[in-house]
């Protein structure tokens, strides 16, 4: 909605508003005698859905509501997630950094070169020695292979974690997704007693005219419809909020248009036992966490090579000016691991590991955790789903289909009929809150528990890793 | 002039004879003589089936009483004469005939063998089926398959044994209403028995020494409020004077039935069934009585806690007697509508001078429904109905909330719209020998505690007893025909009205 559209629209709620206003208060006003009868017998005071405010209504959003004969699918948003979720783009970043960091850790060092010039002076002249010196750097002991691999480890991390954040972003579309067509059914539903609530007062208005129904009975339905209509406004902001989000996820503005799908399970009944081993040993949490290890071996390997010294060689040629002689000169040099054998940073790296062994136990717990937690909703909504299905919904279906019968036959009051069929509808919207639960579980489950796909794609390095050398090495 | 040549009166004297020649034999009192200006009408005429007199006894029945007339409405010239409103006509039966044969229609005679000197009969009580209309089966209680009970009829001075066998799942006692009889035999539960266990058998009998309109029933207050209960007709040895051609009982009995149930609720303050002889208006099977005949209705009201004023259209009747006794002449009262009250019998006599077919009911206007509902919904609204509910049980259809024109007036709807009969329910209801010729559209306006008299020419009263297949209307019209004004006669809409 853009600025313009949206003073429009407040102008227009507030025109309605003015309009409400004046129309309550117009009726207010002294009626003719034939008026208050008519009021009073046959017109109470209600106000129906046409009358809504109108910017506050959201319509053509449930099925079958829309013209257009396109829809979205699952499908078509998860390709479109794929290509345009930052989080995605983000994680393959951060592989690309890690890889970047591997080159640059593998990298050879440069040799030195110098221009000498000593003892400049001596005897008059313009140094005994000047000449010029080549110096390079031997790394012994595979420094470098062994930095390259570890950052080639830690890129192999980021791609588990690129795994992670694509389950992170489909899990979240899929479950909104769901939400919104679960958001679609209900506002359908809610449509459903918004009728009945319609017809609870013409019945109401009906029997007050028989005298079998008062005003304290037409105050009720006119609040009731009232309520009722407040709750298809609800079930629209509902769609609104999950399309915006969904739309959010996807990573693109997308036009509005029905959603097509099934809320029902795709699988059988998810076995706690199986799905558990699964998660422990298949989750991209728990792989990074696994190669993350593997990384922290290899940085105990390189920093338990970093004290073997290096041979520094230099060399060059140069003119005695003293001895009136071109010379040559040779350096060999190379540290005394003394005092500093890299005890500190080797105890760290070993520090690392450990702690690393206990990140993935610490994954595995919270993965345990979060499963326990998840199998409970879905549990709990498959059982629900079920009864719902195999005796809650064909009973109060076939409750009101027996009220109507019963009414047919002039054995029951309408009033009966609307309450079979309020209750009936009630029970499908918890119904549908239900389906949605178990389909959200599942996706959850099946999707190693991954959400929050707008959460920036972490890197290689897990909370709590302990990284004292920021170059690499 | 009018009655000279109408072709009424010449009915009115075909059937005269015809009555006559029913009651051949008998000789002529002083007061019976034969209204020498109707003798002079020439019997051919214009009806197309002039009455045929069918009965071959040789009639000294008269047709006028000192300005009463038994084939047409009348009142007679003076209210102390003993045929004032036909209060001692005599029927066409003769006393020496004994008593008619009572008629409960629905309802069967219990059958007794001769044992020991006793009329010896045997009660099942028992749960019953029962089919108060077409496709309404209810699970009520009552005796030998049927609620009410079936009738037992005895004469006076019988002694009667009656073995009651208990199959219901709880104790049950049967009192014999009304009779004096040995404290021992009287059924009060605990107070003069020990109940009758389930499975049990148990004895009565005694001596009967009076004579009228009894009943039998349980004595313990939810099986009666269940129906437990049936006629013990007890025929005087000396046939009550004036004889009567017909003698009709009719057990009018309350019960709460909800919806899609058939078990009536017998702690309910309230009804929604009602029952003549365990069928409910249309279903209850009208009474039929030759023109001119002298008719007796016993009427019991077995409700649990409803009184019910009974209204006869057409006619004026004699309350001749209550449960207690029959009433002596003098004390005889001339009624349209009589009060029965819980656990009361009247009898009421009358002498079916005026053809047709009338309601006979009670007037409670809520006893004249089958089950009141309020009149709300799509049943009253227009384009609605319910069938479009019950297309698509998942999504209901929208409601116009504007209203009919009807609608301004306050009250509106007050008619029941009436309940759906179905094809199968409309062929139950006429498939009765009883109904035949009568208005197409009757069963509208026949329900809860209501029958008909039909009170039929000897020609009409052979073609509907005795004939099958006659047509919609076709005695009604008749009836106009010789009866009313043929002019003014609309037809009722055949509509979908079964067959
Ligand atoms: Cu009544």
């Amino acid at each position: 909605m853009d600025g313009n559209l949206f003073l429009k629209t407040l102008a227009q709620v507030a025109t309605a508003i003015c309009l409400l206003a004046s129309s309550a208060s117009g009726q207010e006003l002294a009626p003719t005698a034939k008026q208050k009868i008519e009021q009073l017998l046959t017109e109470p005071n209600d106000i129906g859905l046409d009358t809504a405010a109108p910017g506050t209504r959201w319509d053509g959003l449930a099925i079958g509501q829309s013209n257009a004969a396109e829809v979205h699918t699952l499908n078509g948003m998860l390709e479109l997630a794929a290509r345009s979720n930052p989080t995605i783009l983000q994680a393959q970043y951060q592989i690309t950094g890690q890889l970047a960091k591997a080159q640059q850790a593998g990298l050879y060092p440069n040799p030195m070169i110098a221009y000498i010039a000593e003892n400049i002076g001596v005897e008059g002249t313009a140094g005994e020695w000047q000449g010029a010196e080549l110096e390079q750097r031997f790394v012994t002991a595979g420094k470098l292979q062994l930095s390259r691999d570890k950052y080639l480890q830690r890129a192999k991390v980021a791609e588990h974690l690129a795994v992670a954040q694509q389950f992170r972003v489909c899990n979240d579309v899929r479950i909104h997704y769901y939400q919104t067509l679960a958001a679609q059914q209900i506002l359908d539903l809610q449509k459903e007693l918004l009728k009945t609530a319609e017809d609870d007062l013409a019945t109401t208005r009906e029997m007050f005219n028989a005298g079998q129904a008062n005003q304290v009975d037409l105050h009720r339905a006119n609040s009731e419809l009232r309520r009722q209509q407040l709750s298809v406004l609800q079930a629209e902001n509902r769609i609104r909020r999950e399309f915006l989000q969904l739309s959010s996820l996807v990573g693109m503005e997308l036009a509005f248009l029905p959603l097509s799908g099934d809320l029902h399970a795709a699988s059988d009944l998810i076995d706690y036992d199986t799905v558990a081993q699964r998660v422990l040993s298949q989750s991209p949490e728990i792989l990074a966490a696994h190669s993350k290890l593997r990384e922290d071996q290899i940085t105990i390997n390189r920093e338990s090579v970093e004290w073997v010294p290096d041979v520094i060689v230099g060399g060059g040629v140069g003119r005695n000016f003293e001895a009136n002689d071109t010379t040559g000169a040779l350096s060999v040099r190379m540290e005394l691991p003394i005092y500093d054998r890299n005890q500190g940073t080797y105890r760290q790296a070993q520090a690392d590991y450990i702690r690393q062994q206990k990140e993935i136990r610490r994954t595995e717990m919270d993965l345990k955790m979060r499963l326990a937690m998840q199998y409970e909703t879905y549990l709990s909504a498959a059982q629900h789903v079920l009864t719902y299905e195999e005796m809650i919904l064909p009973q109060l279906k076939q409750a009101y289909a027996t009220s109507l019968q019963s009414y047919k036959e002039d054995r029951l009051a309408w009033p009966h009929v609307l309450h079979s069929y309020r209750d009936y509808t009630l029970r499908r919207i918890e119904y549908t809150d239900q389906l949605l639960a178990r389909r959200t579980s599942e996706v959850l489950i099946n999707g190693f528990l991954l959400h929050g796909g707008l959460n920036p794609a972490p890197g290689a390095i897990p909370p709590g890793h302990l990284d004292a050398t920021p170059n690499p090495r | 002039m009018e009655r000279e040549t109408s072709p009424r009166r010449h009915f009115i004297k075909s059937g005269m004879l015809a009555a006559a020649s029913l009651a051949a034999g008998k000789t002529l009192s002083a007061q019976e003589q034969v209204d020498p200006e109707e003798a002079a009408v020439p019997q051919a005429g214009p009806i197309a089936t002039p009455p045929a007199a069918s009965n071959t006894k040789e009639g000294t029945v008269r047709d006028q009483y000192d300005g009463f007339s038994r084939f047409k409405p009348s009142r007679g010239n003076d209210p102390d004469s003993d045929y004032y409103l036909g209060k001692l006509v005599p029927g066409f039966r003769s006393t020496e005939e004994g008593p008619a044969p009572f008629v409960a229609p629905d309802l069967e005679k219990l059958p007794y063998v001769m044992k020991d000197g006793a009329k010896q009969f045997e009660l099942v009580a028992q749960n019953v089926r029962r089919e108060f209309l077409p496709g309404y089966e209810m699970d009520v209680w009552g005796y030998n398959g049927s609620m009410p009970g079936p009738t037992i009829e005895v004469t006076q001075g019988d002694r009667v044994r009656i073995i009651v066998h208990n199959e219901l799942p709880e104790p049950t006692t049967v009192h014999w209403h009304g009779f004096e009889l040995p404290v021992q035999q009287d059924g009060s539960m605990t107070l003069t028995q020990n109940p009758i266990m389930p499975g049990k058998s148990y004895v009565y009998e005694f001596d009967i020494h009076e004579a009228g309109t009894f009943f039998y029933h349980s004595h313990v207050a939810m099986q009666e409020a269940f129906g437990m209960v049936g006629w013990f007709i007890v025929h005087p040895k000396k046939v009550f004077d004036p004889p009567v051609d017909r003698d009709f009982g009719l057990i009018f009995q309350n019960f709460h039935i909800k919806a899609n149930q058939t078990i009536s609720n017998s702690w309910a303050m309230d009804w929604s069934w009602h029952t003549i002889n365990g069928r409910s208006g249309p279903f209850t099977t009208p009474l039929v009585v030759k023109h001119g005949e002298r008719v007796r209705i016993r009427l019991l009201d077995f409700s649990p806690m409803q009184h019910h004023p009974i209204h006869l259209h057409g006619h004026t009747f004699w309350l001749t007697g209550r449960e207690g006794a029959r009433t002596p002449k003098s004390a005889w009262i001339p009624r349209n509508t009589e009060l029965v009250g819980v656990a009361q019998a009247a009898e009421f006599e009358f002498i079916a001078n005026n053809p047709g077919d009338w309601m006979f009911h009670c007037h409670m206007v809520h006893h004249m429904m089958n089950h009141m509902v309020e009149q709300v919904g799509p049943r009253i609204r227009e384009g609605a109905n319910v069938d479009a509910y019950m297309t698509n049980l998942d999504q209901r259809p929208p409601v116009d909330m504007k209203h009919s024109e009807g609608f301004a007036t306050p009250g509106y709807p007050q008619g029941m719209q009436g309940m759906q009969m179905s094809e199968k329910f409309m062929k139950a209801i006429w498939s009765r020998r009883e109904v035949q010729g009568m208005r197409a559209t009757w069963p509208k306006s026949v329900h809860g505690l209501m029958t008909l008299l039909r009170v039929l020419p000897d020609d009409l009263y052979q073609q509907v007893m005795e004939t099958d297949d006659v047509p919609k209307g076709a005695i009604f019209e008749e009836i106009v025909q010789r009866f009313g004004t043929p002019g003014t006669y609309q037809k009722a809409p055949m509509m979908k009205m079964g067959h």
